[in-house]
């Protein structure tokens, strides 16, 4: 469908969307805090932990390139059961914890207290952004050192370019989410980038569970229940996406089922749970 | 968010130690990677043991082993050879792929129920 050219800008331009999403809705986020000293605070946070990303990338890339050894098999399969498990985890509490703060903005609260609370979260903030940046872009840095090793087929340059044309599109949703926080109503913006985030924590928690089924650790419960592939194949072109960005999955067994339905009920009580508390204190 | 934290290395170390639990005396199959190519394109795996996948990658360029069927992900850099194990198929197609060349045709693992063993 494409030529390898299409291919590097379409690979460089997936793997870096799900970190732009996270960083840009947090950014975006934390611009919007009426409170400018603890924006700044946070903005601090964020960007170092995507410093922190970009040097775990390189170390990750390294891994992968040359000491394979280090993680390969069982051992490999735990790591990323780890790291997506702890994304989504920390994605879930950034979104409560903005939801929370969403309505402190209105309901005055001393400043003190609200301090005491962000201290600990910052470096949950960071550490999402660090999570975040690593996990697609120590792929991203072996797939560029691939093409600046050896363009074949194709001319460095022009190999360079694409790559630069997939980061550009992928930068071009960071920027979007920048400019529509402050075109849009922030309520809107807010609700709209909330559901993404808890849709990418949903992805991140089916791949920490197919991990986990992986290494046997959880039973698959029962055979797939259905194939809806036919419809949207979960591993090739637009399906693949949707898969990345909301974990669908088009053969599901019984525990991913269950695990997926278990989440959203959680996910809605934790966000039911905001409104309710405010209301009560309100008058 | 503190319980989590906390319970992390609890289940890390609990998986650790049944890991590494297990003997290393499992068959293995080799997939070839050279950019772009997959080979074989068809492998027959028993279905319902536990085998390895090693995975070479012989290009120029790095690959990376996909599948979503298979629940498995890995990154390899040119001239890396590594592996995946997997645990109990079911008899069945399981389809995988190179996804840094998303042009290369679909390749795919058959498990069947092993006829002696």
């Amino acid at each position: 469908m494409t030529g390898p050219l299409g291919q590097i800008a379409l690979v460089v331009g997936r793997e870096s969307v799900e970190a732009l999403l996270v960083i840009g809705i947090l950014d975006a986020w934390l611009g919007h805090r009426t409170d400018p000293a603890s924006a700044r605070t946070g903005r601090r946070f964020l960007w170092a932990g995507v410093a922190v990303g970009l040097a775990a990338s390189a170390l990750l890339a390294a891994a992968m390139l040359g000491f394979a050894s280090l993680l390969e098999g069982d051992s490999e399969d735990l790591f990323q059961l780890v790291v997506t498990g702890l994304a989504a985890v920390l994605i879930l509490q950034m979104v409560t914890w903005m939801h929370r703060q969403g309505g402190r903005l209105q309901s005055e609260l001393t400043r003190g207290a609200e301090r005491a609370v962000s201290q600990r979260n910052w470096w949950g903030l960071m550490l999402l952004a660090a999570i975040a940046v690593a996990r697609e872009g120590s792929e991203t840095v072996v797939f560029l050192y691939g093409i600046l090793a050896s363009a074949s087929g194709t001319s460095l340059p022009a190999g360079i370019a694409a790559a630069a044309a997939g980061l550009a599109a992928a930068g071009a949703l960071y920027w979007l989410l920048q400019f529509s926080s402050r075109r849009f109503p922030w309520r809107v913006f807010f609700r709209v980038t909330e559901i993404l985030l808890l849709f990418l924590a949903a992805s991140l928690l089916m791949t920490a569970l197919d991990r986990a089924i992986g290494l046997d650790l959880v039973p698959t419960l029962s055979p797939p229940l259905w194939d809806t592939s036919w419809l949207l194949d979960d591993m090739t072109g637009p399906g693949g996406f949707v898969s990345a960005m909301t974990g669908y999955r088009a053969k599901p067994e019984l525990v991913s089922v269950m695990v997926y339905a278990l989440y959203w009920l959680a996910a809605a009580a934790l966000l039911r749970s905001r409104p309710a508390a405010l209301a009560g204190s309100a008058p | 968010m503190s319980t989590c934290a906390r319970l992390i290395p609890i289940v890390f170390g609990a998986v650790l130690s049944t890991a590494a639990a297990r003997a290393d005396e499992v068959p293995v199959f080799v997939i070839e990677f050279a950019s772009g190519r997959i080979a074989p394109s068809v492998l027959e795996v028993p279905a319902g043991t536990r085998f390895k996948l090693e995975l070479r990658n012989t290009g120029t360029d790095p690959v990376e082993f996909e599948s979503i069927e298979l629940r498995k992900e890995k990154v390899l850099g040119p001239g890396v050879t590594s592996f995946v194990v997997i645990r109990r198929l079911d008899p069945g197609e399981y389809r995988f792929f190179d996804d840094f060349h998303p042009d290369t045709p679909p390749a795919r693992l058959v498990a069947r129920e092993a006829g002696g063993q």
